[in-house]
């Protein structure tokens, strides 16, 4: 007898609008259904079905050979899933919270990122879980990890921003043949003005590719994940007073679409980079200097960044407030620039 | 004929294998020890240790070449395992010498290689334990597709004091995976070394034994029992070599073929033969090194490092500035 299809992968059959975490759901079945070689591993994600419910009756349909259980061991498990990958299987390796993926630092950056480079071939794994502040989590499930991995050579990282491309990019992430980080926003997770109503058809949204969420010419702003939709509510206030914000969503972080971004700088002269990440080291610097190399001579401004302040999230929910990245100081730094 | 004791319980091939195995790697050892004195390979390759009895261990599982057989992490100072998996003295001399033709065209050291048709995989990295995780992923895919294969990991005892090798061996407890790890004791043990390796295997629902100057035959026999053991169901096995010193571990390799003489499992002729095969294979890898190229920058990390060539700052392309210098005139500086 097959296992009853639990509903949050079960919207868009249905002809229902999905979440953000739904649509990850989805693809997760989706391609375990599509694949025999797709399989997952983490810490609760059988009988619990995971911390946030998105495995919530895979075990039941897919068995406990395919939705393995693990110790608490993140580094133990990223590194068995890389052996899997090389006997040919497709692990996806659901880290609790990305906050602990610091321990499979070791096995990612040292192992499975050199592995085409050392001639051990391709190793087709995800590594896919919650990031970001706004929970009141505080410093240990709140962290944004995409620049720890953002220096290493063969890793891509992805960080969606809407469902459509959540489910969208994680399919494509479970079919390339190269480790992929995906992060996930837990503040998008079940954010009503995620939901929305996917294809029919089995789609993928191509890795490394941006995507222009609102067009304008008179500034560019660059941003992912949950700081599209404060981006997108800053144009909104800005374009009241006549000012037109071209938002493009990176989607991908590593490879970075520096195409997209340097078209758009050409044709608005100003850039103001967006992220709730922390601010130095961010991938704000890594974009200025790009856009340094490729379209200086078109910028009419300098290049500014609205980030977190370089401190470990807090837990109160009035410092977090303050720690994070808000619509009025990216309305602010956008005023700054379209004065220039 | 069988019979049972002695050399002769076991098949011809095995014992000959066994016998043309230890005579490679005693003269690649010697060949290794001797590049490395001389200054043609880091000093760190003048501790190199082929034991016998991790080939023996290699030898009793399945190794095929169509990637159907055991799979192997051969070690990061202890290469012997790769030959009794399949791998030539030459590839195992293009690699250390960072040829070209090795494996991984140069790009990355250590002593081990990955060949998964051949059931190897390999990696020399800044951290031990690493690899009891990755080859205890390997028996999980073995079992999700319900193949009769195993792992066999060696690792070196340092291993032991890093969480890494820890969280592989929970792991591999907790889902009772057709794991065996090898403890190599060959090296000095580092300072702060307490591990009790019995009373730890117990705790992972290890099956565990401690091996000194063990006849070979008998090794094998054990690595046998041990593989099956684990396909079993009954979880890892963990196999500890005590340091035993270069002449007490060739002795080994000396006895067996003495054994397999006088017990007429071979030939005195063959023999001699076995042992001049093994030689004439490494010293054909060692003169034709040295006619194997360096490495190539360009052919070596183009594909790996860049997918595109790097950008130059400043040319302004479409449409040209007034400002910009040519393109042109841009080719051939040096940024």
């Amino acid at each position: 007898m097959t296992a009853a299809i639990p509903t949050q992968v079960a919207r868009t059959r249905s002809g229902e609008p999905a979440t953000f975490l739904e649509a990850i759901s989805e693809a997760l079945w989706e391609e375990m259904e599509r694949d025999e070689s797709v399989f997952l591993m983490g810490e609760d994600i059988g009988e619990y079905g995971g911390a946030f419910k998105v495995t919530r009756g895979f075990l039941a349909r897919f068995g406990a050979t395919r939705v393995v259980d693990t110790p608490i061991s993140e580094g133990g498990f990223t590194g068995a899933a890389a052996g899997a990958a090389h006997m040919g299987l497709r692990p996806v390796v659901e880290i609790q919270f990305m906050d602990f993926v610091s321990p499979a630092y070791d096995v990612l950056t040292n192992y499975i990122a050199t592995s085409r480079y050392r001639g051990a071939g391709p190793l087709p794994l995800v590594v896919r879980g919650p990031v970001g502040g706004g929970s009141r989590g505080g410093p240990f499930h709140s962290q944004n990890v995409e620049m720890a991995f953002f220096h290493t050579p063969g890793l891509k990282i992805v960080y969606p921003a809407t469902a459509r491309d959540a489910k969208g990019l994680l399919k494509s992430a479970i079919r390339d043949d190269d480790p992929v980080i995906f992060e996930e926003h837990k503040g998008l997770y079940r954010a009503p003005h995620c939901r929305e109503l996917l294809p029919d058809e089995d789609y993928v949204v191509p890795i490394g590719e941006a995507r222009t969420v609102l067009e304008g010419d008179d500034l560019t702003v660059v941003t992912y994940g949950l700081m599209v939709h404060r981006s997108l509510e800053a144009a909104a206030t800005l374009a009241r007073d006549g000012a037109r914000i071209e938002v493009i969503d990176l989607r991908t972080l590593l490879p970075l679409d520096e195409e997209a971004i340097s078209a758009s700088v050409r044709k608005t002269g100003k850039l103001l980079i967006v992220h709730e990440d922390t601010r130095t080291g961010g991938i704000a610097g890594e974009i200025a200097m790009r856009v340094n190399e490729r379209a200086f001579e078109w910028l009419d401004g300098p290049i500014l960044r609205v980030t977190a302040i370089d401190s470990p999230v807090p837990f109160s929910g009035e410092l977090e407030d303050y720690f994070l990245p808000s619509v009025e100081d990216v309305v602010t730094a956008a005023r700054y620039l379209l004065d220039y | 004929m069988e019979r049972d004791g002695g050399s002769a319980a076991l098949p011809d091939r095995v014992v000959e294998d066994l016998l043309y195995l230890g005579c490679q790697g005693r003269l690649l050892e010697a060949v290794v020890r001797e590049m490395s004195g001389s200054g043609q390979l880091g000093t760190a390759f003048a501790d190199l240790d082929i034991d016998v009895r991790a080939m023996a261990i290699a030898r009793a599982m399945r190794s095929f070449a169509d990637g159907s057989g055991d799979l192997c992490h051969p070690g990061l100072l202890s290469p012997g395992p790769a030959l009794a998996f399949g791998a030539t003295p030459l590839e195992f001399l293009r690699h250390v010498t960072a040829r070209g033709t090795s494996p991984a065209s140069a790009r990355a050291g250590g002593l081990s290689w990955h060949d998964t048709d051949r059931g190897l995989i390999g990696w020399g990295g800044p951290r031990g334990g690493t690899m009891t995780q990755v080859m205890a992923g390997a028996a999980l895919a073995h079992r999700q597709r319900g193949e009769d294969r195993v792992a066999l990991v060696f690792e070196e005892r340092g291993a032991l004091q890093g969480g890494g090798w820890h969280e592989g061996m929970s792991l591999s407890g907790a889902l009772a995976l057709a794991l065996i790890v090898v403890v190599e004791d060959s090296f000095p043990p580092d300072s702060a070394d307490a591990t009790d390796l019995r009373a730890m295997a117990g705790v992972y629902g290890a099956d565990f034994v401690s091996v000194g100057a063990m006849e070979l035959v008998e090794l094998y026999r054990l690595a046998a029992d041990a593989r099956q053991r684990a396909l079993g169901g009954d979880g890892p096995v963990i196999v500890e070599l005590r340091p035993l010193p270069d002449e007490e571990r060739w002795a080994l390799h000396d006895g067996l073929a003495e054994a397999a003489v006088a017990d007429d499992t071979i030939s005195e002729r063959e023999r001699v033969d076995t042992e001049a095969a093994a030689t004439a294979s490494v010293e054909h890898a060692s003169e034709r090194l040295g006619k194997e190229p360096g490495p190539s920058p360009e052919e070596a990390l183009a594909p790996i490092c860049a997918a595109a060539p790097p950008i130059r700052p400043w040319p302004r392309l479409d449409p040209p500035s007034p400002q910009a210098r040519p393109v042109e005139e841009l080719q051939g500086a040096a940024w």
